[in-house]
């Protein structure tokens, strides 16, 4: 067993641990901090497959950014264990069903899939460098690239459509412009 | 690629529209003009006149997502020429509904004409997206606040589900590709990652079309929602998703179609039982036709099921025939100040008109012959019999059209048998009035001579 596949289990032992932990955890805030090491392993998991600039776009943007808001957002909720509504108990003996049964679907069909690659690209190439990533994107992908910017556009108007005040807004732009102010 | 490129631009134009000028006259005209430009330019598209775009195969346009197109797009058109003056009164936001609007229509147009999953993938988030906030937009009401959020969360949970498929089916493929037509590449059997990418696929695209047993956002996002966005949803985006659908299980998983045969058909046994048996007991129309659109797609995935050149006809037609008479009903409810069925009461004798129309669009919706739902429903029934297999769920489906009458049929008594006001918010204009005419003539074309457009349809579908 090489460096590479302690490396492997390690980072997979520790996302799978931290993903249950947050699902159990009753302090939100403490979901999120373990959220954030399922990110980080991930992204080792990426480093791995020799694709370093997915990796560092992910701790940036989702153990960064993202989560930044997450702990925002519960702050300004005042969300905490107290808070949690209590579920009814049919609810969560169906909800530990249903998720039983994906899970098996899940596991039956990774049991019997035949493992193509390995699970780690070690001084294979430079796939997953920016050079290749850009090209890739903007020769192969190039029209989907383009298109999720309708998606982006159409989620910035939600924004506006959403967070303006309807009361107001009658008379406060008097010559209408201004959409991000 | 013509109408992606166009929805895209004048949702932008739209966007901007709200800058130049307040009259909301102009900035409805201006979308007016879109989308006959829309209708005008996917013509022309099947005419073979299009914007050349290398789209590296990921884009396929053939003439059964393009003649979806034309429908979502003329549907469109009739829904904001009957409904656009009722958009105003739910916001002051109305140039950027419109946009939403646009938006959607380009996902349409990509999720009618998609050959990757990843174009699939993004086609039904960029018509997702604009619609979580389209349902929200009555801000003050506070069902409508519910509405959004439930209809955010379960969406994307299910689009959560879709992207799991999707990583399955790309391990799955011995290439790795998310080309649709290579995902199967001729295996001589099929794996269980195989078979577990494609039941997360129907789940989550079941989901999008309102099948039951995932069908449960459905009633709440549609009563919740301001009733134009409603009719939006319930009509132009159900039908399209259902082209997409047809699509992605014709073209990827057409050959492996003994295995999820079953289960597409035990989807649209539920779907048709749920949403029959639970429309009879509401008493809000616009619930009732909530429920209604799950029990019109219970039959559209019988198009699903049997997959043959009859079942692609089909649905092309049913979409055609609910869509219109979908987008009539919910034009008339709009005008209704009581959305109750006691609000129809005596309709016929204050707005005869209206009354007469609104009867029309519901005989078509319970497939009384002479009307467009009748040939659609048929169509469908016999694109299962062509195909041989699950019977019983024709005559489960003709049963569950029968429990259908009932409910249709309620709001027709309640317009001719029953006193009462039948107060509507406003006297509705002669250009309404006509519009709905017009409609109600296009059902009934669609019913009487549909050799008419079935010969034509026959004719594209046959020969792409």
């Amino acid at each position: 067993m090489g460096i590479t596949q302690v490396l492997f289990w390690f980072l997979s032992i520790m996302a799978i641990l931290a993903a249950i932990l947050v699902v159990i955890s009753k302090n939100p805030v403490h979901s999120v901090l373990w959220l954030i090491v399922v990110f980080v392993a991930i992204s080792g998991h990426y480093i791995l497959l020799d694709a370093q600039f997915l990796a560092i776009v992910n701790l940036i943007v989702y153990a960064g950014a993202i989560m930044v808001l997450f702990l925002f957002v519960f702050m300004l909720m005042n969300l905490n264990a107290e808070t949690e509504p209590q579920k009814n108990r049919w609810l969560k003996i169906a909800g530990v069903v249903t998720g039983g049964a994906l899970l098996l679907v899940l596991v039956a069909a990774l049991k019997k899939a035949d493992l193509k690659a390995q699970i780690a690209e070690m001084n294979k190439g430079d796939i997953g460098l920016i050079h290749n990533l850009g090209v890739t994107l903007f020769h192969d992908y190039v029209v989907p690239f383009e298109i999720s910017s309708v998606l982006f556009l159409s989620a910035m108007v939600g924004v506006v459509v959403i967070g303006r005040n309807e009361r107001e807004q009658k008379d406060m732009w008097p010559h209408g412009n201004n959409y991000g102010a | 690629m013509n109408s992606i490129l166009l929805s895209a631009i004048w949702g932008i134009v739209m966007m901007f529209s709200g800058i130049f000028t307040k009259s909301k006259t102009a900035i409805r005209n201006t979308a007016v003009l879109g989308l006959a430009l829309l209708v005008i330019v996917n013509y022309a598209d099947m005419a073979g006149y299009h914007v050349e775009i290398d789209t590296h195969k990921m884009l396929f346009f053939d003439t059964f997502g393009l003649l979806g197109n034309a429908i979502a797009f003329v549907s469109t058109l009739l829904l904001v020429l009957l409904s656009g003056r009722d958009m105003e009164k739910i916001g002051n936001n109305l140039a950027e509904y419109f946009a939403l609007i646009f938006f959607v229509l380009c996902g349409v147009a990509i999720v009618t004409t998609f050959n990757t999953l990843l174009m699939l993938f993004l086609g039904i988030e960029i018509i997702s997206i604009p619609l979580y906030i389209l349902t929200g937009s009555d801000k003050r009401n506070l069902k409508s606040n519910e509405a959004a959020l439930k209809y955010f969360l379960m969406g994307s949970f299910s689009t959560g589900l879709m992207l799991l498929g999707i990583a399955f089916l790309y391990g799955a493929s011995t290439t790795g590709t998310f080309f649709i037509d290579d995902i199967w590449n001729q295996r001589p059997q099929v794996a269980p990652v195989f078979m577990a990418g494609l039941l997360l696929l129907l789940v989550s695209m079941a989901f999008k079309v309102s099948a039951a047993p995932f069908h449960f956002w459905t009633p709440d996002v549609y009563d919740g929602a301001p009733t134009v966005f409603t009719s939006f949803m319930a009509t132009i985006v159900k039908v399209s998703i259902f082209v997409g659908f047809i699509r992605l299980f014709d073209e990827a998983f057409g050959s492996a179609q003994q295995t999820w045969q079953i289960f597409v058909a035990l989807i649209a046994a539920a779907t048709l039982f749920v949403g029959n048996i639970t429309a009879v007991f509401q008493q809000s129309v616009k619930r009732m036709l909530a429920y209604s659109s799950i029990a019109q797609a219970g039959f559209m995935l019988l198009a699903l099921l049997a997959l043959n050149g009859i079942a692609k006809e089909g649905i092309i037609l049913y979409a055609a025939a609910y869509s219109l008479a979908t987008i009539g009903i919910f034009a008339i409810l709009i005008r209704m100040k009581d959305y109750t069925f006691e609000g129809f009461n005596g309709l016929a004798r204050k707005q005869p008109v209206l009354a007469a129309t609104c009867t029309i669009f519901l005989l078509s919706l319970a497939g009384i012959p002479l009307t467009g739902g009748f040939f659609a429903k048929y169509y469908m029934l016999t694109s299962v019999i062509a195909s041989g297999h699950y019977l019983w769920l024709v005559v489960f489906a003709v049963l569950c059209a029968a429990v259908s009458v009932y409910y249709y049929f309620r709001v027709i008594q309640a317009m001719y048998f029953k006193d009462g006001e039948g107060t509507t918010e406003r006297e509705p204009s002669s250009g309404f009035k006509g519009l709905l005419v017009v409609l109600a003539a296009l059902v009934i074309l669609l019913g009487v001579f549909p050799q008419a457009l079935l010969s034509q349809l026959s004719h594209f579908i046959y020969t792409w």
